[in-house]
């Protein structure tokens, strides 16, 4: 595996059309290893399908996607080795249970019965279920569900973690949860993510960088910090409202 | 009272008839697959009458008197009737020579002594039996037995020239090359129960399993738990076989049940309550052997997994498990039509056009193959086998491809916007 690399993700002029519809108009972004980097846009700005690419799940119409040197489309198996991918509206098979769902997760990805075991304890850590993991996931509120998602993603410490709208529809206490949670695990373990969201105030609690994109590109890039500087704006959803010409 | 409900009628025939799936399944169907059954059953029918019409029967004359030659020249008369003449010195003889070389569905025996009994005019001290054959060709359609029936009628039309019952016509039959005491219609009953047993249940199955797993790919997308299955590090066919291999062991599990009921049923035709008249198939000949159950089970098993397969596909371009159902539900028309015309009608008097699109149907394989465990007509099951064998490795191919694309993300039925590019062009 290249994971010495300095970057995690490099992303060149990515394009992608569906019928007649231009979802990505050539996106370039790059992030660096230990980095959580933020994609932010309205919806159909094409954040979900630049995250889908990246995670190989579809194929660019033009452009190159590279996770730790590997290409997306002709290393799809080594991209998948690497990540671990949570998509914004994910879920888990309601008749297992939460801590069968997380062993069949946790399954794919563990060479042997020791680095299982270890896998799932770390996954029910992250979670913060306790006893509720042995409850099949039907009885899960939506916050416990994705409590859940995230532990699944993050159990296996991937060297890329894809997070579309990771908070999505949880709480504000659930949603602080989980914010930590991603923190934590990105300083523990020097790791790259790459997340999306609408959530301004999570993005700039999270995000070293942030790309603003709109209709499928990036229309501007930086720290929170510079693009609240540049743009003469108290917080992102202004800085974005400035930047599409909205204010 | 009700006020508003014309505009509450209005909306919901708007809604049902604009909905695809109830148009094309309460609609469509009906009107399609309904001819089309039609159609076939009547070919079957005029195919039998054809038969009728220039039937064929074999006679064999023990007696060589007056009155076996007077019957000989009456059946003779008949223009829709051709009688063959057999030498022969006994039955199984006769019923040997029948068979190899005349296509004769039946064979007439005349006693020794006929003529003279007969002539006695004393039925009840010098009782006379004309024992009449008919081949069981174990088609189970209108044609089975009825032969046997025509040649009856003119034997007692003969009769009635001589005296009042001049002597007894006893049916009988002939299995598998084999004079045997059953009568025809005993084993047309036997047929028939048969015929309705195990296409239904089969039937059944098939779109059982199929809703299983159209729903095992539908539910995924429905739950959203797809995308993360495949983006995980496992190979996309890992995906695509492993529910195959889940759905497939549903299936055989059924297979198995099936074949297992189907035993039993079949050990319930011991003894035939409907002419008196006790029955042991296995001493007829007419029990599964062995290898029938396992050509059988090879049929309905590679069925199952062509119909799996299928299911999977269509499936994969459902957004939820309704859909994926529904769309699956028309695929009921292809089984439910074999097993509705293999119910009524004898397979192999229908017109060569409708056996040739039977036999293209897969499902019709296992359905045909349940008669051959009767008649041991095994070439035919196999040949079965054998084609839904490749029918199915060329659908699992399909859905390896799918599985292998993004298709299996983005790839929708849509219906409405069909409609719309029509109405545009």
């Amino acid at each position: 595996m290249n994971v010495g690399l300095s970057f995690a993700v490099v992303a060149e002029n990515l394009v992608k059309v569906f019928g007649s519809i231009r979802a990505l108009d050539g996106l370039s972004f790059k992030i660096k290893r230990g980095e959580i980097y933020g994609l932010i846009g309205p919806n159909g700005a094409g954040k979900t399908t630049a995250l889908r690419i990246i995670s190989t799940l579809i194929l660019p119409s033009s452009g190159s996607a590279k996770v730790y040197d590997y290409d997306v489309v002709s290393k799809a198996s080594e991209v998948r080795r690497l990540i671990a991918y949570l998509p914004e509206e994910a879920g888990a098979y309601k008749n297992l249970s939460g801590e069968e769902y997380l062993r069949f997760m946790a399954k794919f990805s563990s060479e042997n019965n020791e680095v299982l075991e270890e896998t799932v304890r770390n996954a029910a850590v992250i979670s913060g279920l306790g006893d509720r993991l042995r409850d099949k996931v039907k009885t899960y509120s939506k916050g416990m569900k994705r409590r859940l998602l995230v532990a699944r993603a993050l159990m296996t410490k991937p060297k890329l973690a894809v997070l579309d709208e990771p908070t999505s529809g949880l709480d504000v206490l659930h949603s602080v949860h989980v914010r930590e949670i991603i923190k934590q695990y990105v300083k523990k373990h020097g790791v790259a993510v790459l997340l999306s969201s609408h959530n301004m105030l999570e993005v700039e609690y999270l995000c070293e960088r942030v790309a603003l994109i709109n209709h499928g590109r990036i229309v501007a890039e930086g720290t929170p910090e510079e693009l609240k500087l540049e743009n003469n704006v108290e917080n992102l959803e202004e800085a974005f409202a400035k930047v599409v010409g909205l204010a | 009272m009700l006020k508003g409900l014309g505009n509450v009628v209005v909306k919901e025939l708007k809604e049902l008839l604009r909905d695809p799936k109830i148009l094309i399944g309460m609609i469509v169907v009906p009107l399609v697959m309904l001819p089309i059954m039609g159609f076939v059953i009547r070919g079957s029918i005029e195919s039998t009458e054809e038969r009728l019409q220039s039937l064929q029967v074999g006679l064999v004359d023990f007696d060589h008197g007056i009155i076996a030659k007077s019957l000989t020249d009456f059946l003779n008369s008949f223009s829709t009737m051709t009688i063959i003449n057999i030498s022969a010195s006994n039955v199984d003889e006769a019923v040997e020579i029948l068979q190899k070389e005349t296509n004769a569905t039946d064979l007439i025996v005349v006693p020794s002594g006929f003529t003279e009994n007969v002539s006695k005019g004393d039925p009840e001290n010098y009782p006379v039996t004309i024992e009449v054959y008919s081949v069981f060709t174990g088609s189970g359609g209108i044609a089975e037995a009825a032969g046997s029936s025509v040649v009856s009628g003119y034997l007692e039309a003969f009769k009635r020239r001589l005296a009042p019952n001049p002597f007894q016509t006893v049916q009988k039959s002939i299995i598998k090359g084999k004079p045997s005491d059953v009568p025809p219609g005993v084993l047309f009953s036997i047929m028939y129960s048969q015929i309705f047993a195990l296409p239904i249940t089969i039937s059944i199955l098939l779109v059982f399993s199929m809703q299983i797993a159209a729903t095992s790919v539908a539910s995924e997308k429905e739950e959203k738990t797809l995308e993360t299955l495949l983006s995980l590090p496992i190979s996309r066919f890992t995906i695509l076989f492993g529910k195959l291999a889940g759905s497939t062991i549903v299936a055989a599990v059924g297979a198995i049940a099936i074949i297992i009921g189907f035993n039993y049923y079949m050990g319930s035709f011991m003894v035939m309550g409907d002419m008196g008249v006790s029955v042991d198939l296995a001493a007829i000949g007419l029990a599964p052997t062995p290898l029938g159950y396992l050509i059988l089970g090879a049929s309905v098993f590679m069925s199952l997994l062509s119909a799996l397969a299928l299911a999977i596909i269509i499936s994969a371009f459902a957004e939820d498990v309704r859909g994926a159902q529904s769309v699956v539900g028309y695929l009921n028309v292809i089984i439910m039509l074999p097993m509705f015309i293999i119910m009524f009608a004898d397979f192999n008097s229908l017109p060569l056009a409708a056996r040739i699109v039977l036999l293209a149907i897969p499902y019709t394989h296992p359905m045909l193959a349940a008669q051959a465990t009767l008649t041991g007509n095994y070439l035919t099951a196999v040949f079965g086998v054998v084609y839904v064998a490749i029918f199915t490795v060329a659908l699992l191919y399909i859905a390896a491809k799918l599985f292998a694309t993004e298709k299996i993300l983005t790839a929708k039925l849509k219906f409405r916007g069909l409609r719309l590019r029509k109405k545009k062009s």
